[in-house]
């Protein structure tokens, strides 16, 4: 087993590497305009120039300048570790603007994670036991609902119904823990879980049934209640378990995802995660922030990648002797 | 107030009327809805989706106009400033830190005496002195720093050549003979000198803190505040060193900016009319999402909207709900939306093309795609009413209701080169797939059929090129591009003066090979031409018949009005805005625009900033009671 991770973990570093490497490529030697000049941003003055470019080490050969821009990262900048640089429009650093908003994010995304879980996993598993049944219909139509209406819509859909007609809900944006306490924290972040949760929990909902219902019909199934077993542990020891395997490559995923930003719901909901930064990086051209996003998603999409590899291997054996 | 002063007085009041009337409602600002006295006290809580500074907040360089209206109204006083108010009478200039001035029979030596009692906010609280205005300009005057508008004083004031390499270096223009007394010694004589003296980056700066930053950007998180209120946590600002400075806990670049009062602000060195300081604070938060700003202030959560546009459905309800036109103010934001022509570009090198191009665009329509009158009133000239005036009533290209006249565009274009049998469609192959550049968002797009079909009218046949509004201007200020016609542009003043208007615009120092603003290249050189490469130097020869016949230029003219003062500076101004549209021709005007914004039931007295071209938060009152402390700001 411990092989099996360090192997992974071997394969995230290349992955890493390989995502900076293009995101190196298409910011600094793609463009045909001097990147230097692109990164000083709204008033690239020639000494505005000259900074990014001295920062940048960009008067060296472009493969001297990766390594320059692999070692600010990973070995850290004069701002501190990770190096994330510099916004030339803000005139501000990035670690703590980025890492402020990632851990916004992270609780917007942990929290709708739980609720597309406690949601879509319980109606996938009902709606498998009793298929076609009023329940399974119901449920099922809940879940083309679910993906079939987008966040841009649902969101402010239920911040109109639930905040500004009914005001049952509080309106957007964030409030966090320290400052504001728990339930003002968590009163503000209802809402915007429940609608990110929502696309998601059809998902899970539609996927665990169809795992469900294909595992159930399984010969070992069969025999683990010819062995007398009870239904409750046929179905959650054996069943489920099977069933779920590739519900949690797809969980590892989508958190991965949602990690690098969720753009859409923390727009709607004035939520300063990292996806709304994104948003107004592009708007602004702030483009060393778009790259540090850029870095920051796909690392998040490569580690989840490994937590769901891992897992993998303890949810079956077989996998890590492949 | 003379004659001349009156009639233009009578002239914006009628302009601005129309568009009230169109608009069903607003007011020219000052009354308070209430009707009675106006309270002091609470906070104006505002959101906006991003505070799109130009230079991180710093005076010495930010080129926003919302950001100069925090400056002027909240935190920085100059030596003359605004009266923070609507129309034309918010753009005279009054006195602020200076008590009197006098200047020299040549008009080149301006010498201002300071009031007493102005002083920097916590920690600092000591007086503002001379020295303190003279190094603001030393700032303006430093490369690093990148002063956006440096141009105003660069080459002005002597011995400010904007070459500077530390703010530290004194300027031989500027002497300050004791603490209360600045003299200026100009290289000209300036008739909008005092204009240019109540920009923001003109408000006196203290060294101590001013030293630290000497990059551009970098002052603009510790903006030390001469005016009545200043940003929260400026008193918590250790000044023992350098490095010692926090960032001011009040202004987050990405989330928040809140200004509280200065308890060393002193009323009585300041003048109500210019700043009533009603509000104990201000909150600005970011909220990304525009829908959710204005159910906000709907709701009560928040007082009202600040530069956001509402939503059209909003908007409609404002129009059109008599019992919410207290809530929606209209005023006029000094901006001028246009169709620009390439003077090197054919078919728009003859100038009779250009005509035909200004008579047959109806702008009723593009008037509508924008939202009707209350968008705007439709531009006949390219200086908006409040900053000249004279011409707002001047229309070289009448049609009737301004919905075109294609039988005089006709006439004009059979007098062009490029109609050969005289029927009034250009026949030339340059009228042919003409690349059109337009911005790829509303109302442009929705611009784009009338404008070809009103080109086709005439003979021209475009081919759109919708782009985004960064890349749409990146594509037509890049010279070499040879953009014949773009519809993307619009341009607003730096100050109320017609220079601040048309110098970067219309003046030749506005051509650049990249970056430049004088799209059309009235004036180019040969010189200019030839650093743009060869491409633009063929077209400058084809256009100019080798140098033959020079491309119009008002730069002389500019010039010539740049002394004058008073009605004789107006005069001049408007003999070049109509050299500029009947002989010259860069441009259609069709849309001076407004600015809308939406307060909420809490604001019991209302004022716009004809300077900053937004709310005056100078004279704005509110009845919430709240303490700025205390708003959340996430």
């Amino acid at each position: 087993m411990g092989r099996y991770i360090v192997r992974r973990l071997v394969w995230v570093v290349f992955v890493l590497l390989v995502i900076t490497f293009i995101s190196y490529m298409i910011f600094f030697v793609m463009p045909s305009k001097d990147p230097a000049i692109i990164f000083a941003g709204r008033q690239p003055t020639p000494e505005l120039v000259a900074e990014v470019r001295h920062q940048f080490g960009l008067d060296h050969a472009w493969p001297v300048q990766y390594a320059l821009f692999v070692k600010r990262i990973f070995l850290g900048d004069q701002y501190g570790w990770p190096g994330l640089g510099f916004s030339f429009n803000t005139r501000s650093a990035l670690k703590p603007i980025i890492l402020s908003r990632l851990l916004v994010t992270i609780q917007l995304a942990l929290g709708a994670a739980v609720v597309w879980l406690l949601i879509g996993i319980p109606i996938g598993i009902l709606s498998a036991l009793k298929p076609r049944s009023v329940f399974d219909r119901v449920a099922m139509g809940f879940a083309l609902f679910g993906v079939s209406a987008p966040v841009f819509f649902i969101g402010p859909l239920f911040l109109y119904i639930f905040w500004f007609k009914l005001g049952v809900a509080p309106g957007s944006g964030y409030y966090s823990i320290g400052q504001y306490g728990l339930g003002t924290w968590f009163s503000h972040f209802i809402m915007p879980w429940i609608v990110l949760a929502l696309l998601f929990a059809a998902f899970y909902a539609r996927m665990t049934r169809a795992n469900l219902i294909e595992t159930m019909g399984q010969d070992y199934i069969r025999t683990a209640r010819a062995k007398g077993l009870s239904e409750r542990r046929v179905v959650l020891k054996h069943g489920l378990r099977a069933s779920l395997t590739p519900v949690v490559t797809m969980f590892g995923l989508d958190l991965g995802g949602l990690l690098g930003g969720a753009f859409i719901t923390e727009t709607v909901f004035n939520i300063p995660g990292i996806g709304a930064y994104a948003i107004k990086s592009v708007g602004s051209g702030d483009l060393y922030a778009i790259l540090d996003i850029t870095i920051i998603a796909g690392f998040f999409i490569t580690f989840m990648n490994l937590v769901v590899d891992v897992l993998y291997a303890f949810l079956d054996p077989r996998v890590r002797y492949a | 107030m003379n004659f001349k002063r009156t009639a233009r007085l009578f002239a914006v009041v009628g302009v601005l009327a129309i568009v009230a009337t169109a608009c069903g409602g607003d007011e020219g600002g000052g009354a308070s809805p209430t009707g009675g006295a106006v309270a002091k006290g609470g906070t104006y809580r505002t959101a906006i989706e991003d505070f799109g500074f130009t230079n991180a907040f710093d005076p010495t360089g930010e080129y926003l106009g919302t950001a100069w209206g925090l400056y002027s109204d909240l935190i920085l006083r100059n030596l003359v400033t605004y009266k923070h108010i609507d129309g034309v009478p918010g753009d005279e200039i009054v006195p602020d830190i200076a008590e009197s001035w006098e200047t020299s029979a040549d008009g080149l030596t301006w010498t201002f005496h300071l009031k007493s009692g102005v002083q920097f906010g916590p920690p600092l609280s000591r007086d503002v002195t001379s020295a303190d205005i003279a190094y603001a300009f030393q700032r303006i005057n430093t490369k690093s720093l990148i002063a956006q508008y440096g141009n105003y004083y660069a080459g002005v004031i002597e011995g400010l050549t904007g070459d500077a390499k530390s703010p530290s270096t004194p300027i031989s223009g500027i002497s300050t003979p004791d603490a209360s007394t600045i003299v200026f010694t100009l290289t000209k004589p300036t008739g909008d000198l005092l204009y240019r003296f109540a920009m923001p980056a003109t408000a006196p700066v203290p060294e101590e803190v001013g030293k630290c930053f000497t990059k551009a950007g970098d002052y603009g998180r510790f903006v030390i505040s001469s005016g009545p209120y200043m940003i929260k946590g400026q008193d918590a600002l250790d000044t023992s060193s350098c490095d010692a400075m926090e960032p001011f806990s009040g202004y987050d670049p990405d989330k928040f900016m809140v200004f509280v009062r200065n308890p060393n602000y002193d009323a009585a060195t300041d003048s109500p009319d210019v700043r009533s300081a009603n509000l104990d604070g201000v909150v600005i938060t970011i909220d990304t999402n525009t829908d959710d700003i204005f159910n906000r202030i709907q709701s009560g959560e928040l007082d009202g909207s600040w530069a956001s546009l509402p939503p059209k459905t909003l908007e409609q309800q404002y129009l059109t709900n008599p019992d919410l036109t207290d809530n929606f103010h209209i005023n006029g934001g000094d901006r001028t939306w246009y169709i620009t022509m390439n003077l090197l570009v054919p078919p728009f090198d003859d100038v009779h093309v250009r005509k035909a191009v200004n008579f047959v665009i109806d702008k009723v329509a593009l008037q509508k795609v924008w939202g009707g009158p209350p968008h705007g009133e439709i531009a006949t000239m390219p200086e908006p009413p409040e900053v000249l005036p004279e011409t707002a009533q001047l229309d070289p290209y009448p049609s009737p209701n301004h919905e075109g006249d294609v039988a005089a565009a006709q006439d004009e274009m059979k007098q062009s080169k490029y109609d050969s049998d005289g029927d009034g469609q250009c026949d030339a192959d340059v009228c042919n797939n003409v690349l059109l550049v337009n911005r790829n968002s509303t109302p442009h797009v929705d611009m784009s059929p009338i404008l070809s079909e009103n080109l086709a009218q005439i003979g021209i046949n475009v081919k759109i090129r919708e782009l985004d509004t960064g890349t749409a201007y990146t594509t037509i200020q890049t010279a070499d591009n040879l953009i014949g016609i773009a519809s993307n542009a619009g341009w607003g003043k730096d100050y109320a003066d017609p220079y601040g208007f048309d110098f970067f615009i219309f003046h030749s120092a506005g051509i650049a090979c990249s970056g430049q603003v004088n799209y059309s290249e009235l004036g180019m050189s040969r010189a200019q031409a030839a650093e743009c490469g060869p491409k633009v130097l063929a077209a400058w020869n084809a256009a100019t018949d080798n140098g033959k016949t020079p491309l119009p230029s008002v730069d002389k003219k500019m010039d010539e009005c740049y002394t004058l003062t008073g009605d004789e500076r107006s005069n001049c101004w408007v003999e070049l805005d109509t050299f500029l549209m009947e002989e010259a021709v860069p441009w259609v005007p069709y849309l001076w625009a407004t600015v809308f914004t939406v307060t909420g039931d809490s604001v019991t007295h209302w004022e716009f900033d004809q300077f900053s071209g937004a709310l005056s938060w100078a004279h704005i009152a509110v009845n919430n009671g709240i303490d700025p402390n205390s708003v959340p700001v996430g």
